[in-house]
């Protein structure tokens, strides 16, 4: 549009030279603006390709010569739409409609040449004619009047090129340079040079509101005419060369810098357009922190190029963004006086002040924020990728070059001394480590050593194409990512940072981190000290919905990580939560599970799918329910051996529960398919006390490639099913014999002879089996204890008659608030009891009270009572069935996993007791 | 032996001054080379003021009669330093000696800070002189002097930080001085201080909780009837949090003290738990028995562990004295355990795992029968131990579990009636 305004002027070719001596005036007129006035001409030249067709409908106020011009571009448009139909018939009138215009501009400008736009649809309507007569067959198959059309015009063309033949042919060779030189006849006629500068800023903003017309009315004219503009824009460079380079101020390329800033976000500025001029602008900043000035202008202006929260950035300008960010790291570290701050408003000119420049540069902007903001590209590109594709794996690549940039900034920040800042940073490469096994980590050090020479290769080649910068900017910040050997030292380094400085959620994140971490290197125990210590559980909920997924994961890990080092108990306490309500892959954000009661309303269903994890961090499902159900199975069969009676009484895992009363319905069982089935097949063999089948049957799951130690694991599982096997056997059939030899029971379960008498023995103890040795020979000697009926029910009324008692006190306490000298310990358990499903808890209850109201008392004989005394004489019991796995097994399942810390226990049981409401709901949440 | 020795561990917890009684006895155990040992000693007396004695072992160690020269300077330095601060603390100190001065101080500190300011001219920097002096005759060694200095800046210092490492000097002084009594007394001091202060950081609250447990064990195993206290005080639910996160290596102390104390066994089996968690950061015979004993019922293990747990104790400077009584109860222990889940024992077994030879360990059977600490009867025609069958009586048990909810009952009325008036009052 700027052009049209121009191109007004005269029709005629005026050469170069003498517009290259017209700027050199202007340069002595008006100081530096000149070299401005050409960059803004470059640019608005950019776009008038496409522009040009467009018309400037919004133009109010225009000129005689104005109105001309534009008639003769509309007339032109109708043109192109009629050769686009074929439709000669109203060609032919367009180009008398051009030919009488033409006169009148003519007249108009009192120009001897005919308008550049004029030759441009000459040699357009030559060139279409060309092609129609030449496709004889689509010639035949036009109407009659058509071809009559066809021809008629034919022949006018003829005649009227003649005239313009010259014209026409030098078009042709150089079509650029003709618009060129309109340009510069702009220049030329517009008589008041002081007006140019102002006219100038009229038309960038007419260009900018065309603009948008045109990108809103079609979005591929749009990318198109960046392209064009990028072929434009190396050509200016090249003139650029011929340029002094000294003609450029600072006072220049900030007047410049600040209109392109202006523009931005407003309606119709082009956002790629903007990064390339702003990228030119950095080439030609005077001084370093003008240049970092500007650059931090060109990553937020890439920011922009990405509209809406949903799409990610595009991946090229995701790396351009990278480069700049470690050229923005090179100047910082390079300028130490440069100050980079997002709290004050720097002073106008402080950019001014040049390298040598004594004291600190303010320089706004905030590097932290730009980081995270890459950060959160990358996620959101590796979300939308397919992970199947080549292209998932090549983005994925890319992640060296980030952790490099997150280094230097993070570097940067600490010998600023903002350590704060610095452990965001910090954050930001743990969240990339930290669900990285050691192989991984180590394919990713040796990647980021081998690409990045090409890496660079490619970038020394884009920079050589654009003029030398006059802020020549040395590499100073290393561009390969230096990482220690193995991963863990990389996490302990970053999180004690972050342990120090960082801010709670920050602080949060990065235990969690930890967490999963540890669970990977299989260090179970430090992983849960450190969960137990930082009493995350306690208010995660509190925390925002990522950071409560993250939680989520690492809890998982942490259950596989406890299952691969041998403890069951453990191992199915973390993981009961996530699948006691069936939707898992929600809990864990890998994958989005339907729920048949709860509609999801769109806006939530969009805030999942932003949540979700990219493929390579996800854990693996199938692995984490054959875990989930294969501890459940080794506690639960027992478990179900021991409470045949009343089976409704105690469930360590209802979900594993359901599972089998489901598979126990099928009239018919197949073949194990998916996992479900393999693990329902082994607890049925395991019921049996058929360890070896059990133990084939989990083996034969083939997601047991996915663990490391793949031997070590199915070696724990299988003694572990031996044990269980053997409690089983001895719970179901023990009252069948009268006594049973321990030779016997070790070669039944292929067990040792002192892992079978530990397991026999440790039953005995908890007197889960009513049974004593007999040394000499070596034999379990089965005690009947049976009761009468009276007794039993003798039994039944105590037990609810402490529950009455109990909830009475609890009563008291919510009613009363506080004033409760009761142990804490006890009501503890009294929770406890209460969630496991009320009733039959009362020996416990009972327990916990002799253990801690009554101290050494009632039981100072300790030893005369025959040695059972020591651990609560008093529990002997009533009623086999419910007393089999008494106090002993609770303790396991409760203190186990997390009784060591005495503070923390109690937050670990809450969380495993009410697990739904512990454990993150994502919809409740779903409205941050 | 050496590789039980807990010494390198306690010590980084331990005040320099605390360390000599433990390097002494690893002297005497012969345990390390003595050459070893006297340089720890010197590298330790290098930052007290204790020169003399350091120039002593050196002459000791390298068999000479010459002594560094930065040691000689330093010890112009200490007498310098000894005599510029005995100046400046020397009003105060005048004052104290002076026992009629010292009965116009009453229990109001303002008041005593008044007193002196107007009468003796002892302002706030002479208390600091003072309190300065204690320090440096700590250091030097002269552990009395400094107790009574610190004993008296504490009756007049302001200043809560200052105070609390007066006390931690104190208990210091004290317990070089071995007066196990006053050291108990000013240990509860401390540990209540400990517990209320809301300290600047939690970590800082652990730190000094795992420093008290350190400096008390020197307490606790050297004064008499205090093995119950140990319990007490590391049984705690913070101290235990500390022990587990920070000092695991105490519970190798705990654990004794608990073998020791069969009276403590309700606390007994949460101790097993713990122990059982910290299998992973933390092990030696000791627990490892407590581990063997209740955990996995291997009884021959335990057997093992028991031998070991002995060398252990021999190396163990501040447990020794009790390693009689120690093994004692550790073979009661397994005894107990075993007796539970057996009905018949063959006696020579039995007398194995006792560690006793078989008459002795018949002996032994029989004084427990007769004590009635063991329901069991021997058989010598076939050499076995047959104990009674136990089961608790079914009425017994119903009595047992109804006893408790009476109490409970009373205990819940009478504070829904403490309530009731006081609601009544609002």
């Amino acid at each position: 549009m700027a052009s049209k305004f121009w191109t007004q002027a005269g029709a005629s070719d005026s050469d170069e030279e003498e517009e290259q001596s017209e700027y050199e005036d202007e340069i002595e007129d008006a100081g530096g603006d000149p070299s401005a006035a050409d960059a803004k001409n470059r640019y608005l030249r950019a776009t008038d390709t496409d522009s040009d067709d467009d018309d400037g409908q919004k133009r109010v106020v225009k000129s005689a010569k104005d109105k001309r011009f534009d008639e003769m571009t509309s007339t032109l448009e109708q043109i192109k739409n009629a050769m686009k139909i074929n439709d000669w018939v109203s060609l032919l009138e367009s180009f008398d409609k051009i030919n009488k215009q033409l006169e009148k501009v003519m007249r108009v400008t009192e120009a001897v040449k005919v308008p550049n736009l004029y030759i441009k649809s000459l040699v357009m309507l030559e060139d279409f004619l060309n092609q129609a007569m030449a496709n004889k067959e689509a010639k035949k198959k036009m109407s009659t009047s058509n071809a009559k059309a066809l021809n008629s015009m034919k022949q006018k063309l003829k005649k009227n090129n003649k005239q313009y033949e010259e014209l026409i042919n030098k078009y042709r060779e150089k079509p650029e340079s003709e618009e060129e030189a309109d340009d510069d006849e702009d220049e030329d006629a517009d008589d008041d040079e002081s007006d140019t500068f102002a006219e100038d800023v009229n038309a960038m903003s007419d260009e900018d509101e065309e603009e948008d017309d045109g990108k809103d009315d079609d979005q591929a004219e749009g990318e198109g005419g960046w392209e064009k503009m990028m072929s434009k824009k190396e050509k200016l460079m090249d003139k650029q060369f011929m340029k002094d380079p000294s003609e450029i101020s600072w006072d220049v390329v900030n007047k410049k810098f600040k209109e392109v800033v202006a523009a931005r976000g407003r309606k119709g500025t082009g956002r790629f357009e903007q990064v390339e001029q702003l990228t030119f602008l950095t080439k030609v900043a005077k001084t370093p922190a003008q240049k970092l000035e500007i650059l931090f202008s060109v990553v937020s202006a890439q920011f922009d190029v990405n509209p809406g929260l949903n799409g990610h950035m595009p991946i090229n300008v995701w790396k351009k963004c990278v480069v700049n960010m470690l050229v923005i790291l090179d100047i910082v570290f390079q300028h130490r006086n440069i100050v980079v701050d997002d709290m004050v408003e720097p002073e106008e000119n402080e950019t001014q002040k040049g390298a040598d420049h004594e004291g600190p540069v303010r320089v706004w902007g905030n590097l932290v924020a730009f980081l995270e903001r890459i950060d959160v590209e990358f996620f959101k590109s590796l979300q939308s990728t397919d992970p199947h594709t080549r292209e998932y794996v090549d983005r994925l690549q890319d992640e060296p070059m980030f952790l490099v940039l997150a280094q230097n900034v993070q570097e940067y920040l600490e010998r600023g001394g903002d350590y704060k800042a610095a452990a965001k940073v910090a954050l930001r490469r743990v969240e990339l480590v930290y669900y990285k096994p050691q192989e991984v980590y180590d394919a990713m050090r040796k990647l980021s050593e081998q690409t990045e020479g090409g890496d660079n290769g490619d970038d020394k080649a884009e920079e050589s194409r654009g003029p030398p910068a006059f802020v020549v900017v040395p590499e100073v910040v290393a561009r390969k990512p230096t990482f220690p050997e193995s991963s863990r030292t990389m996490m302990d380094m970053l999180v004690s940072l972050i342990y120090k400085h960082g801010d709670d959620r920050t602080k949060a994140r990065a235990m969690l981190c930890d967490i999963y971490h540890h669970a990977l290197l299989d260090e179970f125990s430090i992983a849960r000290d450190l969960l137990l210590m930082s009493h995350l559980q306690d208010n995660i909920q509190h925390l925002d919905i990522s950071t409560q997924i993250l939680f989520n994961r690492a809890m998982a890990q942490l259950g596989l990580c406890a299952f691969r080092v041998g403890l069951i108990t453990e191992g199915h306490g973390c993981l009961s939560e996530l699948y006691s309500g069936g939707r898992v892959k929600e809990l864990l954000a890998q994958g989005v599970s339907q729920s048949r009661y709860h509609e999801k309303t769109p806006e939530q269903e969009r805030l999942e799918r932003r949540r979700q994890m990219p493929y390579h961090m996800h854990i693996n499902l199938e692995l984490l329910e054959a875990v989930h159900l294969i501890c459940a199975m080794l506690l639960e069969v027992p478990n179900m051996a021991a409470n045949t009676h009343d089976s409704r009484r105690r469930l360590i895992s209802k979900t594993f529960r359901r599972l089998l009363d489901i598979s126990e319905r099928q009239t018919f069982t197949g073949p194990p398919e998916n996992v479900r089935d393999h693990v329902m097949a082994a607890t049925r063999a395991l019921t049996k006390g058929d360890f070896t089948k059990s133990f084939e049957v989990i083996q034969s799951l083939d997601i047991w490639r996915l663990l490391k130690n793949k031997e070590g694991v199915l070696e724990m599982l299988k003694s572990k099913i031996k044990e269980e096997a053997l409690r089983t056997y001895l719970l179901t059939y023990s009252l069948s014999y009268n006594s049973m030899s321990l030779e016997q029971l070790m070669n039944m379960f292929d067990l040792s002879r002192a892992q079978t008498h530990s397991v026999v023995s440790k039953m005995m103890i908890n007197e889960e089996l009513y049974a004593s040795w007999d040394q000499p020979t070596e034999c379990v000697v089965f005690n009947d204890v049976e009761y009468s009926r009276l007794q039993g029910l003798a039994f039944q009324l105590t037990e609810k008659l402490s529950v009455l008692a109990e909830s009475n006190e609890r009563a008291m306490e919510s009613g009363g608030g506080g004033g409760m000298d009761l142990p804490m310990r006890r009501r503890e358990g009294q929770d406890y009891a209460n969630a496991g499903g009320g009733g039959g808890k009362w020996q416990d209850n009972y327990n916990q009270q002799g253990g801690r109201q009554g101290g050494g008392g009632g039981r100072s004989g300790g030893y005369g009572g025959g040695g059972r005394s020591g651990q609560g004489g008093g529990r002997g019991g009533y009623n086999r069935g419910s007393q089999v796995r008494g106090g002993g097994s609770r303790y396991q399942d409760s203190s186990a996993y997390g009784g060591a810390r005495r503070t923390a226990s109690s937050a670990v049981r809450g969380s495993q007791m009410d697990g739904s409401t512990r454990m993150v709901s994502l919809n409740r949440g779903g409205h941050p | 032996m050496a590789t039980y020795d807990l010494t390198p561990r306690i010590a980084p917890n331990l005040d320099r001054h605390l360390v000599f009684p433990l390097l002494e006895f690893l002297q005497e155990q012969q345990m390390y080379p003595d050459e070893e040992i006297l340089k720890a000693k010197i590298e330790l007396l290098n930052k007290t003021n204790m020169v003399d004695y350091a120039m002593d072992i050196h002459k000791s160690l390298y068999r000479t009669e010459d002594v560094p020269q930065d040691m000689i300077e330093r010890r112009v330095e200490v007498v310098a330093r000894l005599k510029s601060l005995e100046e400046s603390a020397a009003p105060l100190v005048a004052f104290l000696q002076n026992p009629s001065a010292v009965q116009e101080l009453r229990a109001d500190k303002q008041y005593n800070l008044q007193m002196l300011n107007d009468r003796y001219q002892i302002g706030p920097d002479q208390i600091e002189a003072l309190y300065q002096y204690a320090k440096f005759q700590f250091e030097c060694g002269n552990y009395s002097g400094a107790a009574d200095y610190l004993y008296q800046y504490r009756a007049l210092c302001t200043n809560s930080e200052r105070s609390l490492s007066a006390l931690w000097g104190k208990l210091a002084a004290e317990v070089l001085m071995q007066n196990w009594v006053v050291a108990v007394e000013e240990l509860n001091r401390l540990k209540e201080i400990i517990d209320s202060k809301s300290f600047s950081s939690p970590l800082n609250q652990v730190q000094s909780r795992i420093w008290l447990m350190h400096w008390s064990l020197f307490i606790f195993f050297n004064h008499d009837n205090d093995k119950t206290q140990i319990i007490d005080l590391f049984n705690q639910d913070k101290y235990l949090n500390a022990i587990q996160t920070s000092a695991p290596h105490l519970l190798r102390y705990l654990a004794t003290a608990f073998i020791i104390n069969k009276r403590r066994r309700s606390q007994f089996k949460d101790f097993i738990r713990v122990i059982q968690q910290e299998q992973h950061s933390y092990k030696d015979p000791i627990t490892e028995f407590l581990a063997c004993v209740f955990v996995n019922y291997d009884f021959d293990g335990a057997q093992k562990k028991m031998k070991e747990c002995e060398e252990v104790e021999d190396g163990n400077g501040s447990t020794m004295p009790l390693r009689d009584e120690f093994l004692k109860n550790a073979r009661l222990f397994i005894l107990e355990t075993y007796c539970r889940i057996h009905q018949r024992i063959d006696m020579g077994v039995l007398a194995g795992k006792l560690n006793m030879d078989y008459e002795d360990a018949e002996r032994w059977i029989v004084k427990r029968i007769r004590n009635s600490e063991l329901d069991a009867k021997i058989d010598t025609e076939t050499g076995t131990v047959i104990m009674e069958p136990n089961h608790p009586n079914v009425y017994e048990q119903l009595i047992e579990h109804t006893k408790s909810l009476s109490g409970r009952t009373y205990k819940l009325a009478s504070q829904l009636m403490e309530q009731s008036p006081a609601q009544a009052a609002r």
